[in-house]
């Protein structure tokens, strides 16, 4: 059997080149930490006359610098030992980080561009603790990395176990392509994202500009703003139509920008039990995903993705300890078709019997609590200032029908099927979502009712599982304690791994 | 499904220790002092620039909310309670809007007793148990007295032991 020709149980370094990223690390942490004392001798005219002060500092500053980023990588590396993974690092305070591999909920890497240059890549091991370190390796050698990826990958420990004739097969199953975007792909799933939200963030970011602008220049900004609201006032329907074609094709454009940037040259890959995902133009990530490690599967469709046929779909992982950056546990594949997204089920769930229970869906009390509280409640409570004028009474009509229109796309799409061992829920108002699980990924169970609910017999119930919450708002009381009591008996009972 | 599972049922709870409503009064009390001091610091700084109708209207408010939360407060002690069964833990809350939240003894991470300051005065202590992953899903069980805190710990942690 050929093994790879890295041996980890020794002591390993970063790449040496890892070496001009520490550099360029600490120097920006420096500058970010003494920014406005470097502000303060920059400005000063007389310590700044002397040029040769100046040279001096600078130089003093650069050799401390190399000095720190030398010693630095020099006292950094880790090793495997026995089932841990170690890493020590520190010189003035010395660091050991231990981590059992069990404890291991996912290993990833990501590439700046930066470190696309230098060829290294940074490594972070997550476990969802409670008490989560950050773990993160920044300049480690590509082979290395993928080596360490391999090793750590929380799933080989059960095979680890097994005899040799098992492994060396193991050894030769090639990673299957399940899913590659090209650049029409991304086009189209850029041209499907969600503007409205891309058009906001623009209109926020456009007005802080002119905010700031307005700071700066008031007199003149008074002057064109002025003459903005005149010539407003006088435009007609055209113009209109323009800006707002206008604005689509900004945040199309921005949508277009964002989905290349983050999904470029995107493949999800399969090797065994195990997902894993590369994409990126700038930041490059590769993440690893075990199949017993999705918590939960996220999938949805708008109207536009409707035509195009494409699926945005999300295996939401364990979320560590202080759910920073949630962003990314969520581990997302962009554009999927419809034979993509059910291979993907078929992998993670088996077979869909999901199918054969019924839908279950809200009660259409529902619609009224959602009617209140989108519709009813803003209108009563803009009232008191508006009353006196006309064309509120005519806004709060459109407003009460069209958040009626809302609520009912929400109630027809808010079902949810479940059988003894998994639940699917559906949801959304515009766009379609689904969320389905195992049911013993099950954490807590969660029964809710308010007095209003109560006296027409309804409850909600949330099913809480490592990565996050799936709500079933609004069914009939009986069916809620029963699946409650269900829950319970199916996850105490139940001797499968959940994490 | 199963038939005859085993339920939950809200009058089996037991209840938390009287003296944790001193607790949550105390909280209150506290809440109308920052409120009102705040109040009172702000008349004192505006003087005369603060129209009195507004005064009135925001004391009123302060009045109503913390009228409002001491009301909830006393009706809705009786509810809240913890029922430890064989393989779960369950704790119930909450007048409007009732909660009952369960966790299975086979999915908790770790366990803790926490005691405040007011608390220590009061000899009460909580248990904080967690599960795996977020914060979502972990539940906390206050006001119980410090020797039923600590055999609650040693029960769950017990448990624990038992699953891993």
């Amino acid at each position: 059997m050929i093994m790879s020709s890295i041996d980890l149980t020794k002591p390993t370094r970063q790449s040496p080149r890892g070496l001009i990223l520490i550099f360029l690390f600490s120097a920006q942490k420096f500058i970010r930490a003494f920014w406005p004392i470097l502000l303060v001798l920059v400005f000063q005219n007389e310590i700044f006359r002397n040029n040769r002060t100046i040279l001096i500092a600078v130089l003093i500053f650069l050799i401390l610098l190399i000095i720190h980023s030398i010693l630095y990588y020099l006292n950094f590396y880790f090793y495997l030992e026995g089932d841990e993974f170690i890493l020590k690092k520190g010189y003035l305070r010395k660091q050991t980080l231990s981590i059992p591999f069990d404890r291991i909920q996912s290993v990833n890497t990501k590439q700046n561009l930066i470190q696309q240059l230098l060829n290294v890549v940074t490594l972070e091991i997550d476990t969802a603790g409670t008490a989560a370190r950050e773990l993160k390796i920044h300049a480690l050698n590509i082979f290395i990395s993928n080596e360490l990826q391999e090793q750590l990958q929380p799933v080989k420990k059960h095979s680890q176990s097994n005899d040799k004739e098992q492994t060396q097969k193991s050894e030769t199953v090639k990673e299957e392509l399940l899913l590659q975007l090209t650049p029409l792909d991304l086009l189209r799933i850029g041209i499907s994202q969600n503007h409205i939200r891309a058009g906001l963030i623009i209109i926020a970011f456009g007005l802080q500009i002119f905010n700031q602008v307005q700071d700066v220049f008031q007199e003149q900004a008074e002057e064109y703003s002025s003459e903005f609201i005149e010539f407003m006032s006088q435009s007609n329907a055209a113009l209109l139509t323009f800006m707002v074609i206008f604005f689509l094709l900004v945040s199309v454009f921005f949508s277009l920008l964002r989905t290349v940037l983050k999904y470029f040259d995107f493949k999800l890959l399969k090797k065994e039990e195990t997902y894993r995902i590369e994409s990126g133009l700038l930041n490059k990530r590769n993440v690893l995903i075990p199949h017993q490690k999705v918590q939960q599967l996220n999938w949805e469709t708008g109207p536009l993705k409707k035509l195009f046929g494409i699926y945005h779909l999300v295996f939401k992982q364990a979320v560590s300890g202080q759910n920073r950056q949630q962003q990314q546990q969520l581990v997302d594949a962009p554009g999927c078709l419809a034979e993509h997204l059910k291979k993907l089920k078929q992998d993670l769930f088996g077979e869909d019997k999901l199918i054969e229970s019924s839908r279950i869906y809200s009660d259409f009390f529902y619609f009224r609590r959602l009617w209140l509280l989108y519709g009813w409640i803003p209108v009563l409570l803009a009232a008191p200032f508006f009353y006196s004028e006309w064309i509120f009474w005519g806004g709060a009509v459109i407003w009460l029908l069209s958040s009626a229109g809302y609520s009912y796309l929400i109630i027809k799409k808010s079902y949810f099927r479940m059988n003894k061992q998994q639940v699917r829920i559906s949801k959304g108002a515009i766009s379609h979502k689904w969320e389905q699980m195992e049911l013993h990924k099950i954490q807590a169970v969660e029964f809710k009712q308010s007095i209003f609910q109560k006296r027409r017999k309804l409850a909600s119930l949330e099913l809480m599982n490592a990565s996050g919450i799936i709500t079933i708002p609004y069914i009939n009381e009986k069916v809620a304690i029963s699946i409650y009591n269900y829950l319970l008996y199916h996850t105490e009972i139940s001797k499968k791994s959940w994490m | 499904m199963p038939e005859n599972l085993p339920e939950v049922e809200a009058e089996k709870f037991t209840g938390l220790d009287r003296k944790y409503l001193t607790i949550l009064y105390i909280r209150i009390l506290i809440a109308f002092l920052f409120l009102t001091g705040g109040l009172v610091t702000v008349i004192l700084l505006a003087g005369d620039n603060f129209p009195k109708n507004f005064i009135f209207l925001i004391a009123g408010a302060i009045v109503l909310v913390i009228a409002f939360s001491a009301v909830i407060i006393t009706l809705g002690f009786p509810r809240k309670g913890y029922l430890v069964r064989e393989k779960d833990v369950s704790f119930q809350r909450g007048l409007i809007t009732y909660r009952v939240t369960s966790v299975p003894l086979n999915r908790i991470q770790h366990v803790e007793v926490n005691q405040g300051v007011l608390a220590k005065i009061l000899k009460l202590s909580s248990v904080n148990i967690y599960t795996a992953g977020g914060t979502s899903s972990d539940l906390s069980i206050p006001g119980l007295a410090e020797n039923d805190a600590q055999k609650l710990k040693a029960f769950f942690s017990g448990k624990i032991s038992d699953h891993e």
